[in-house]
């Protein structure tokens, strides 16, 4: 057992190129079905990248380390840096705010999401300008997802699509660990048959190529014949592409280390500035959506947008032999601007919309840059190992499953009691006689209770509603709503009786509010009679006449109108003697004569308007008036 | 040395005065007692600047600094700048900043070489981006590498850290691998304690530079110490190291 676990330790330690298995690995491997994949928590895929990071921490133990975002440093210069790297504030908001820090792994696939609307190319300088952006970007989304969280998590579960990693075992390694190769790899052929991936993954293998230490320049003179796959991303006027062989490099280091390397066939990137900076997208949906702006800006884009898609297809076609030869094409292309570029209808197209050997990336992407495709190939050639104890999985799945079956047992008991047919008759009567009372519909009222033959007694249901409670007669009700109409239309012709008492021990009359309604109850017990019901149970007081009750309204009436009278006429003096001390008062006033309005005579009014002038303009204004003198004088004459 | 005072019975030294290596500024107003207390430490060694900013006397809280610059709150009028201006050294900067979070006294925390800022100080305060190259502020002022920092989860930086270029002291309910990995970061020697009888506000509650510390009154024997262990102020003086005439006066002052 002992060697078999040092063995698999061995194998596991490097990471594992799809291409270019061990030996032994491969002979043992087999297919695993997918229903065990499908359950494979995320954090439990460790990719040997990450388990070097694990033993470096371990290994360094001072205080070049930041425990807020889990990562230690060879250096101080290392952890300045790392402080000032976004990273690290962003794990300091989140932390003030409350929310889960995240590791560097989980970091940077949290940025990688973003990056679809990030631009500039790769060079450190802009890298930086771009951080402050990306990183508030990333907290507002943060703070969204947190928000959303309970929601999405529901749904998602059920919607599981093709896993993109295909699971392998091996006898040679222990029962929980397993071998992902992402699905993408495969042909679709190979795919639908999962019995045989194994097999197809032995087809697969190549052999490395060995280049010595001293001439690694020499290229293979095969170089575009070898089996390689191209990649190529385009997005927000960046595009990259790739064409790499699938074939290993090897090269032998100092010390008799192997090092393998992917050998890169031809690679080429362009950036052009096509995306409209803050608003986004890019100008040619810009111009098709709002018609063709007319700045410096926009015709820039247009002509970068042109030079990128002319730039794009004379490279496809520079490199369509290769193209052609390809095993797989990787493309992310997304939107229709770009997919057009690289699939739409051109002269001397190279790459088919239906070309079975065209794939996306079964993962998040970044930015498109030449790094980034390096990553992505890497990332799709390197076998995921998994390691996951399947009973213990078993066992939570199985507890996961037991919780939520609990919940839903004690419901049954809070479900109301099956209503009876009466009761359901009941709750329609209750409804409909409180509307027609509701809207003094007598008449209607009437004809009710009677084509339902609905006893005088009838006491509304359910009788455990607060306004049941206090109203459960129709009585009851009409003369809490102060309907003396209704109240008496009940009493003497329904025969509604008065002395029931409600939930609080009280009689329809105690609840009547106004005078009106109690002199209906009263106006009832003269009309029916001592003897018909128990009036003085009822606390109606002494009985009173119709006539009587309109006297008294009549009296009343008389007493408030000649009030009314006697108050207005009290007004109308109040307002003479008013009016006549206020002219007394102007009249008082009218004396004297104010100091500032004294006549003037003509001549002082001359003298008024001269003063302060110059004596020319004095001479001239008494030339003039002397002059408008003389013409009346003139006037005056012709008119005799 | 390591010396007590009191501003107008506030123990809160650090709120009403500013002191650096090259310069000190401290609230006008003041009891002659509190100036004396500096000025028999720095009197013909570094000049002694009484000042308000915004009109308020909380210089302290409002202002940060060190040997190379100082950084001054928006709200700072023209005179108090040109006052700032005709009395700091020529070799001292002194830079009016925008910034939102208007007491940098509580946000930034720096000595000669490196500064702890407030988590959220505005990006445009750490750098200013120019054509071509960034223009950083509180870097290019104080000539120091800026981290953002939290101390023991508070985002004042500034209140809760007393920082010189040999030592420093944050908030006592600091972490010890949080000191450890700030001590690195800084390349000075941290230590959690307190002033001013376990007041928190290390920060607020002291000033310190190369060679002095004020404290307020009610600061323990055991806090004095402390600070003069941590800031090595027995060792230093104005003209370099070893003047035994300022240590035996502290060791006087510490009596009583």
């Amino acid at each position: 057992m002992a060697t078999e676990s040092s063995i698999a330790e061995e194998l596991l330690k490097r990471p594992l190129y799809v291409y270019d298995l061990p030996q032994e690995l491969l002979a043992t491997l087999s297919a695993k079905s997918e229903d065990d994949a499908i359950n494979t928590p995320d954090d439990a895929v460790i990719t040997p990248e990450k388990a070097d990071d694990a033993g470096q921490e371990y290994a360094v133990a001072t205080s070049t380390s930041c425990a807020l975002c889990s990562v230690s440093f060879l250096n101080v210069q290392e952890q300045r840096d790392h402080v000032r790297s976004d990273h690290h504030r962003y794990n300091l908001k989140a932390q003030l705010r409350g929310n889960p820090t995240l590791n560097e792994i989980q970091f940077s696939k949290a940025v990688g999401e973003l990056d679809e609307s990030i631009s500039g190319s790769e060079s450190s300088s802009e890298e930086d300008e771009d951080d402050g952006t990306q990183l508030t970007a990333l907290l507002k989304r943060q703070a969204k997802i947190s928000q959303t969280c309970e929601e999405e998590d529901a749904p998602s579960k059920k919607r599981a699509g093709k896993h993109p990693l295909l699971w392998l075992s091996s006898s040679i390694l222990p029962s929980n660990t397993s071998l992902g190769v992402y699905r993408a790899l495969f042909s679709d052929v190979e795919q639908e048959e999962p019995r045989y991936l194994a097999d197809s993954l032995r087809k697969k293998q190549l052999a490395p190529i060995n280049i010595p230490r001293n001439n690694g320049q020499t290229q293979g003179p095969s170089a575009s014949a070898s089996p390689h796959v191209f990649l190529c991303m385009i997005g927000g006027g960046h595009f990259a592409a790739m064409i790499v062989a699938l074939a290993p490099e090897i090269y032998r280091k100092q010390g008799g280390v192997d090092e393998r390397q992917a050998r890169v066939i031809a690679h080429k990137t362009f950036h052009r500035y096509t995306t409209r900076r803050k608003q986004g997208g890019s100008q040619s949906a810009n111009d098709a959506a709002k018609g063709a702006a007319h700045s410096a800006g926009s015709s820039l884009r247009r002509y970068n947008e042109a030079a990128l898609e002319k730039e794009i297809r004379e490279l496809l076609s520079e490199w369509r032999k290769m193209i052609d030869d390809a095993q797989l094409l990787f493309v992310r292309a997304t939107g229709s601007t770009n997919r057009r570029i690289l699939f739409g209808q051109y002269d001397g197209q190279v790459l088919k919309q239906n070309d079975p050997r065209l794939r996306g990336f079964p993962f998040s992407t970044r930015r498109a840059t030449q790094g980034e495709l390096m990553r992505c190939f890497k990332e799709l050639t390197r076998v995921k190992v998994s390691q996951i104890d399947e009973a213990a999985l078993a066992a939570a799945a199985a507890k996961q499953r037991e919780e939520t079956s609990k919940p839903s047992t004690p419901r049954p008991q809070q479900q109301k009691p099956k209503v009876s047919k009466e009761d359901e008759a009941a709750m329609l009567h209750t409804t409909q006689i409180q509307a027609l009372i509701r809207r003094s519909k007598i008449p209607a009222l009437m004809s009710y209770l009677q084509k339902n033959s609905i006893p005088s007694s009838f006491t509304f249901h359910p009788a455990d509603s607060q306004q049941n409670f206090r109203c459960p007669t129709s009585l009851h009700f009409a003369s809490n709503l102060n309907s003396p109409a209704m109240v008496s239309a009940l009493l003497t012709k329904v025969g509604a009786d008065p002395t029931t008492v409600n939930g609080e021990g009280r009689t329809p009359f105690e609840l009547a509010g106004d005078r009106a309604t109690r002199d209906a109850f009263r106006v009832a017990r003269h009309e029916l009679g001592e003897s018909k019901w128990n009036w003085d149970a009822a606390k109606v007081p002494s009985a009173i006449s119709k006539a009587d009750v309109d006297n008294r309204a009549e009296r009343e009436r008389k007493v408030a109108e000649e009030e009314e009278k006697s108050r207005r006429k009290t007004e109308l003096h109040r307002l003479k003697m008013e009016d006549a001390a206020k002219e007394a008062l102007q009249a008082k006033r009218s004396g004297g004569r104010a100091l500032g309005s004294v006549e003037k005579t003509a001549s002082e009014k001359r003298e008024e308007e001269m003063r302060g002038m110059t004596p020319e303009m004095r001479m001239r204004l008494e030339r003039e008036r002397r002059a408008r003198a003389a013409e009346e004088r003139i006037k005056r004459m012709q008119g005799n | 040395m390591a010396v007590r005072a009191q501003f107008e019975n506030s123990n809160e030294v650090g709120v009403f005065s500013r002191l650096t290596n090259s310069y000190a500024v401290v609230a006008i107003g003041a009891s002659e007692n509190f100036y004396s207390v500096f000025e028999a430490e720095l009197q013909d060694v570094i000049p002694i600047c009484h000042a308000t900013i915004a009109g308020t006397r909380i210089v302290g809280r409002l202002t940060a600094g060190n040997r190379n610059g100082l950084l001054v709150p928006t709200t700072t009028t023209d005179q108090e700048l040109q006052h700032l201006r005709n009395t700091l050294p020529d070799s001292v900067k002194i830079q009016r900043i925008e910034e939102r979070l208007s007491a940098l006294g509580n946000v930034i925390c720096c000595n000669d070489h490196v500064a702890l800022i407030h988590p959220d100080l505005e990006r445009e305060t750490e750098e200013m981006y120019y054509p071509h190259h960034y223009y950083s502020l509180i870097a290019d002022v104080l000539g120091v590498e800026v981290f953002r920092q939290t101390i023991a989860d508070n985002v004042l930086t500034g209140s809760y850290m007393a920082l010189s270029n040999q030592g420093g002291i944050v908030h006592p309910k600091t972490s010890i691998r949080d000191q450890d990995e700030l001590s690195s970061l800084l390349q000075v020697p941290l230590v959690a304690g307190s002033v001013n009888r376990g007041s928190a506000v290390v920060g607020a509650g002291m000033v310190v530079n190369d060679w002095l510390a004020v404290t307020g009154l009610d600061t323990t024997a055991t806090e004095l110490s402390v600070i003069e262990s941590v800031f090595r102020l027995g060792e230093m003086g104005p003209r370099g190291a070893g003047m035994g005439n300022a240590n035996k006066e502290s060791i006087v002052e510490s009596f009583y």
